[in-house]
């Protein structure tokens, strides 16, 4: 059993979910005040000492459901079949009580499987299954055709033929002993299912295996390489799986900003104030007094340019600036793709993926299947919002610059960056390319304080993280 | 203590609460391996409850700690009482000056009052806060430390120390132990996630909404003389209710002060217009209310056309054979 929970406890590491020494013993200790016998119990009491993020539940409940009910029942289930296979006439419990009656006064010598075979005891079985898949090494199994390899060797390391070759001399001298021919056929039939019964289970086994490795593999290779996956291919699940890692990723700068603050947030000792509030006490000090340091939280304007091409970007950058709204003073968001529009109020109406996918979809105020224009979009922004910027404001635009050979109307960002504290463009695209073709990256370069590539979740966080400096 | 996790089951139930073997499971383990118990889970879940009912269920007081943005060691854990400190310093002017008396040099007048410093600080003139009573009381106590995800980082390092070795240091007296070990309750509504090290010094609990078996029978107990129907009505539409995508589902606390207010305006069965006109006690924000209508006009259209039988009267209990006619959303 310890062992079992030891290779639990590695499978779940493999899959992502951290597990510590202490949390490991923590779960033998709980397990030794439970009675194991209740499944739901074992798997609460393992999951409270274990598994302590909420994100991991599922993971936790697939690879229980795997690990621990799977093969213990099919292997059941397989030896139910076994005995299933005799005539009805047969009383199963009544023959194996003459067989153990004729063993205690006969002298066999049978091979330990052979004895488990015998009783068709499937906790027995069971161990000896598992330890012969150590023996061969079953975690390096990689893809479906291996199965038949790994079963072979699994099945030749057990003796299972050797077991059959006992069992099969063991009929011969019960027949010598002077068991009845028809009880001898039946258990002839039965031993030969039972082995039968082995042999799929060990299968099964080696399925299952293979199972579990896909699993930790696919799971290792999606948490690994989705900060890094290009915005510009996305699948559904990708974008899914992406959002829980920004709200992820949204937490962690979440936690790192309030430590920054409240370094800022201790003040001084402030003397002339002490004072002043403790002249009624005769100026003894009853209550002292801290400056208060303001601190300075910027505004924030963000610009999202929401056609197809960079529909991605401006989706994560919206996720994440939304989560971190305790960071800032004030967050405008505008959407944009020729027309430009606000979305202030659709991102707080609504839950904030659907605020999101709202937007994205121009939000009911800017037609997005039009073509890219940037210049208009600023021009709009400069005509009817610049009074919004101010000294305290970041500016963020997202957008690839692909302008379609309009006109760029950079003295519109212009006369944005001038009024703003700071201009940060984002672009999926690399400086490279800027410039190029109908990029007019370059025309808007000078009015930006940051510009940079954010390519991937990785790149955009890294961003998010100094805008919030 | 608890005898078993159906003991625990039991125990909770006569002091009015509701759980599942999950629940009881977690609890049970944390009071034999001494071990605090992190209860996460959406807000009105039950949480704060189920510290309190534990503590009543074993005769333990509760000491509660309610956390917030700011909260820090001085009111967590001990306060040196400073305008005391003060008071007696002005009070005992005199000896003090007696123990200055002749001293020659600011500097030697300064070390002689230095010498007597553990007569200002002492016990004495600690404010002891709800972690320090925990620890140091005589008796057993559950400590619930509430909604600690609020509080702020730093203050989860400070709480991960105490709860670490039961000990709290402080610099002027000395190291002062716990004679019990307190039993601990966490409870964090998710607004930010705990850091791993606190987590894993404790035991975890996921409590989410319960199923509609469970938050029936927590609807009958918790709210006096309500008709079984209506009360199945009412879980059955909450429950209807959370599936859809909301921004903020409705909790358990919802459900209850929904029945309740459901019971004042003398409704013994759920009815559109009823339902319309309440939603708002169970839903705040305009557009969950706006979804949840919809689904509501779908259910009704649905059933709707089944069964415009007569009315039920009041207080009639659920036919055992055949189902009575009903003019109901649900049935
Ligand atoms: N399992 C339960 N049994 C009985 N009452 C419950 C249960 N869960 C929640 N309640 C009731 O719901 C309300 C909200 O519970 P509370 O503990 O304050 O929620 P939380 O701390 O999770 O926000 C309380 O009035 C409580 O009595
Ligand atoms: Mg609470």
């Amino acid at each position: 059993m310890q062992k079992k929970i030891v290779d639990f406890t590695n499978l779940l590491r493999k899959s992502g979910v951290r597990v510590s020494v202490a949390e490991s013993l923590d779960a033998f200790a709980a397990l030794d005040e439970l009675s194991l016998d209740d499944r739901e119990l074992f798997k609460d009491a393992l999951r409270a000492t274990m598994v302590k993020r909420s994100d991991d539940i599922p993971t936790y409940d697939r690879l229980f459901d795997l690990y621990w009910s799977g093969f213990h029942d099919a292997l059941r289930e397989q030896l139910g079949q076994a005995t299933g296979g005799l005539p009805d006439h047969v009383d199963l419990d009544q023959l194996l009580e003459a067989l153990r009656q004729m063993l205690e006064n006969m002298d066999v010598d049978l091979s330990d499987l052979a004895k488990a075979m015998l009783s068709m005891d499937p906790n027995q079985l069971e161990q000896m299954i598992r330890d012969a898949a150590d023996e061969t090494g079953i975690e390096r199994i990689q893809n479906l055709l291996q199965i038949g390899f790994f079963s072979r060797r699994m099945i030749e390391q057990m003796g299972l033929e050797g077991a059959g070759g006992d069992l099969r001399e063991l009929i011969d001298q019960l027949r010598e002993a002077g068991m009845g021919e028809e009880e001898l056929e039946q258990l002839g039939r039965l031993m030969q299912a039972v082995q039968d019964a082995v042999r799929r289970s060990v299968r099964q086994f080696v399925e299952q295996e293979l199972d579990k490795q896909n699993h930790d593999y696919l799971e290792r290779f999606r948490r690994e390489s989705l900060q890094e996956k290009s915005f510009y291919n996305l699948t559904e699940e990708d974008i899914r799986r992406m959002r829980e890692l920004v709200a992820r990723l949204a937490q962690k700068l979440k936690n790192v900003i309030t430590i920054r603050r409240k370094r800022q947030r201790k003040g001084k000792f402030d003397l002339k104030g002490t004072m002043r509030r403790n002249m009624a006490h005769g100026g003894i000090p009853f209550e002292l007094i801290f400056k208060q340091r303001k601190k300075e939280r910027p505004k924030l304007i963000i610009l999202c340019d929401v056609s197809s091409s960079v529909a991605n970007v401006s989706r994560f950058m919206l996720q994440f600036v939304h989560s971190l709204q305790e960071a800032f003073t004030k967050i405008r968001s505008f959407v944009f793709v020729a027309e430009l529009g606000e979305v202030t109020q659709v991102m707080r109406d609504n839950d904030i993926y659907q605020g999101i996918d709202q937007s994205l979809d121009g939000g009911g105020v800017v037609n997005v299947y039009t073509r890219s224009n940037f210049g208009f979009a600023f021009h709009v922004f400069w005509r009817d919002f610049l009074s919004a910027v101010d000294s305290r404001t970041t500016v963020v635009i997202i957008g690839d610059a692909r302008n379609n050979y309009n006109d760029p109307r950079a003295w519109c960002l212009r006369e944005i960056h001038r009024k703003a504290k700071n201009v940060v463009w984002i672009n999926p695209e690399a400086p490279g390319a800027w410039g190029f073709g109908d990029s007019v990256m370059d025309r808007y370069l000078p009015y930006c304080d940051v510009a940079e590539e954010c390519r991937n979740l990785k790149q955009l966080s890294r961003m998010v993280d100094r805008l919030l400096l | 203590m608890f005898d078993s996790v159906e003991d625990v089951e039991k125990k909770l139930h006569d002091q009015d609460y509701i759980c599942g073997k999950n629940i009881a499971t977690v609890v049970y383990l944390a009071t034999k391996l001494q071990k605090p118990i992190l209860i996460e889970g959406p807000a009105g879940v039950g949480k704060t409850e189920l510290g309190r009912a534990v503590s009543r269920a074993l005769g333990l007081p509760l000491i509660r700690l309610q956390c917030y943005e700011g909260l820090d060691e001085s009111k967590a854990l001990y306060e040196w009482e400073y305008s005391k400190q003060l008071l007696y310093t002005q009070m005992l002017r005199d000896k003090i000056e007696q123990v200055i008396g002749d001293a020659a040099t600011l500097k030697d007048a300064a070390a002689r009052i230095g010498e007597q410093d553990d007569v200002f600080f002492s016990e004495r003139f600690i404010v002891p806060r709800p972690l320090l009573r925990g620890i140091l009381s005589e008796e057993r106590v559950a400590l619930l430390i509430d909604e600690v995800d609020k509080s702020d980082p730093e203050f989860e390092a400070f709480l991960l120390e105490v709860l670490s070795d039961y000990t709290v240091s402080i610099p002027e007296i000395g190291t002062m132990e716990a004679k019990h070990i307190p039993l601990v309750f966490l409870t964090s509504n998710d607004s930010r996630e705990m850091t791993d090290a606190l987590k894993r010094r404790c035991l975890h609990l996921y409590i989410d909404f319960p199923g509609e078996e469970q938050e029936l029978a927590i609807v009958n107990l918790k709210v006096d003389g309500i008709q079984q129907r209506l009360a199945e009505d009412i879980v059955k539409l909450i429950q209807s209710i959370r599936k859809l995508d909301l921004k903020k589902a409705p909790s358990i606390s919802e459900t209850l002060d929904w029945a309740r207010a459901l019971m004042v305006l003398n409704a013994d069965t759920l009815e559109a217009p009823l339902v319309e006109e309440t939603l708002n006690i169970i839903l705040k924000y305009e557009g969950d209310i706006h979804k949840a209508q919809m689904e509501l006009s779908k259910l009704l259209q649905e059933k709707g056309a089944e069964s415009p039988g007569p009315e039920a009267e009041a207080g009639e209990k659920p036919a055992a054979t055949g189902t009575p006619p009903r003019k109901s959303v649900l049935h």
